[in-house]
């Protein structure tokens, strides 16, 4: 099922039928940051502990290869290191044609676990580089693991980082330089102003070796969840998600019709090129 | 036609899962196969060492895979093959393709291949054989 659900394309996508998005749609946690956070480990540690809060299912993320499409989805082999992780459902994606942090068709895929009956989804990211995170608007709540040495990536966010993450986490607090790392990260908070009512991000240190950091994490996405009931961001999401998938459909689809142009259609003048791709595009009946 | 498309990988589309089951620790074949098939298309999810072969079964119908490959270099390779097959059949996976490779002495193939097998691998085959016969058997 999954497995269709990321083979199909464009326009086999817009054939489904439009579902309702309050139809008992599970808790969506992403987690993401650069390669090598700790991401794999941290949210294989948060689902043991969240399993006990209704059926967790992860969807995890690794690069493919742009020139071969192959990918090694490695993000499984250190959650199921953990004990007891042979009673969680993990499901490796690869990033396929998707080159901001998702994978090809995850909307669908979300969707799909809203309706296996999924009480939560715990979704890792692609080790993403610096700003490009379109998990923002695909999960309810995200965390974005940063390292004792992020420094530089802090930096480039500045005065943007609220914005990014509704929990900031230095992990590997077991190394120096997580104290600092995380005071850095408050000293630029504080610069934000905060309306009443609004969502103030925490900044928490964890460390596989401290279960009591990974409780605490959990405690804070919980209260997150608690506060999104309280304001109208998640009708913001909804409308984000309705958006990111319409363009996703279309960008895959260009894809499709530029990949069906022969070498001598780029001879042709720019601007006819674009016309003829754009009647190419509108020509299409939307049946498969 | 795209010239992308007329070179397309031998394993491009195909998820397999390479799994080590039972005890025995030799990863650097697992390993090695693991990143062939990567280059040849493959979406590969590796188990890690020590799994079960319940564990394996199970993660091979999680992930939706095409084909489990299991890399035995313990001795043990009868019993274990033999017990993937088993967890697969109770999971309703028997449509899962397997294969093994590691250290499987010649007399013991014909066995491997009457309980379902549909390829074996050792160490004296080269990689681009591996390769072709996957691409033939998942087809
Ligand atoms: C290197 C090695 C080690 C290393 C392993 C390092 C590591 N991290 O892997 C070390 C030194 C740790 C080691 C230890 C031991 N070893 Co040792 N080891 C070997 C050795 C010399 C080479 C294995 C190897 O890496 N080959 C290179 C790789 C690339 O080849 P490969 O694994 O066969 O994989 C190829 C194919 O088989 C195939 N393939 C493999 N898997 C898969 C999977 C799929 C899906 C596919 C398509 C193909 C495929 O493709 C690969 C590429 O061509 C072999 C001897 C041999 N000639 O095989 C003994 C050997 C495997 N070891 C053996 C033994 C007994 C041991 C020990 C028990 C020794 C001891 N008493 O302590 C320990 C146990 C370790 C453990 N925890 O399990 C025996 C096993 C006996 C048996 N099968 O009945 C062997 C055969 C030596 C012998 N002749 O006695 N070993
Ligand atoms: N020191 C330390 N290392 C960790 C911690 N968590 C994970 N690691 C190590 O960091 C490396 C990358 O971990 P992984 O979870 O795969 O990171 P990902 O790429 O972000 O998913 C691995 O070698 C882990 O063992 C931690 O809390 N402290
Ligand atoms: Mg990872």
């Amino acid at each position: 099922m999954l497995s269709q659900l990321a083979n199909a394309s464009a326009l086999e996508l817009a054939q489904r039928p439009l579902r309702a998005v309050t139809s008992n749609p599970a808790r969506r946690i992403g987690i993401t940051g650069a390669p090598g956070a700790g991401k794999s480990t941290l949210l294989g540690h948060l689902a043991l502990l969240r399993r006990a809060k209704g059926r967790l299912g992860v969807l995890a993320v690794d690069p493919s290869s742009p020139k071969t499409g192959g990918a090694i989805l490695g993000d499984r082999v250190r959650m199921d290191e953990l004990d007891g992780a042979s009673e969680l459902y993990i499901r490796s994606l690869g990033s396929r044609n998707t080159s901001d942090g998702l994978a090809d068709n995850l909307p669908e895929m979300l969707d799909a676990m809203d309706d296996f009956g999924f009480a939560e989804v715990m979704l890792e990211t692609v080790g993403v580089g610096q700003v490009e995170y379109a998990a923002r608007a695909q999960v309810d709540t995200l965390v974005l693991v940063l390292l004792p040495d992020s420094g530089d990536t802090v930096q480039a966010m500045k005065a943007g980082i609220m914005e990014m993450a509704d929990i900031f986490v230095v992990n590997k607090a077991d190394l120096s330089g997580a104290q600092k790392m995380a005071a850095d990260i408050q000293r630029i908070a504080a610069l934000n102003h905060h309306d009443p009512g609004s969502w103030v991000p925490p900044v928490l240190l964890a460390a596989a070796s401290q279960p009591a950091s990974i409780l605490a994490l959990s405690e804070a996405i919980d209260r997150h969840q608690a506060w999104l009931g309280t304001s109208n961001r998640q009708e913001i999401l909804h409308e984000q998600r309705a958006r990111y998938r319409l363009r996703r459909l279309l960008e895959m689809r260009i894809a499709q019709v530029i990949a069906q142009h022969d070498a001598a259609f780029f001879a042709a003048p720019l601007a006819e090129q674009l016309l003829l791709t754009l009647e190419m595009l509108g020509r299409v009946s939307v049946r498969p | 036609m795209n010239t992308l498309l007329q070179t397309r990988p031998a394993l491009a589309g195909k998820r397999i899962l390479i799994g080590k089951p039972g005890l025995d620790g030799h990863d650097i074949g697992a390993k090695i196969v693991a990143l062939t098939l990567r280059n040849a298309g493959a979406e590969v999810i590796y188990t890690g060492l020590r799994r079960s072969p319940l564990q394996i079964a199970q993660v091979a119908v999680d992930e939706g895979v095409d084909a489990v490959g299991l890399s035995i270099l313990s001795g043990s390779h009868k019993e274990l093959v033999a017990d993937v097959m088993t967890q697969l059949r109770e999971l309703k996976a028997a449509d899962i393709k397997v294969f093994v490779g590691g250290t499987i002495p010649a007399e013991d193939q014909l066995h491997l291949r009457e309980l379902g097998v549909a390829a074996i691998f050792t160490a004296d085959m080269p990689l681009t054989d591996v390769v072709r016969i996957l691409g033939e058997r998942l087809a």
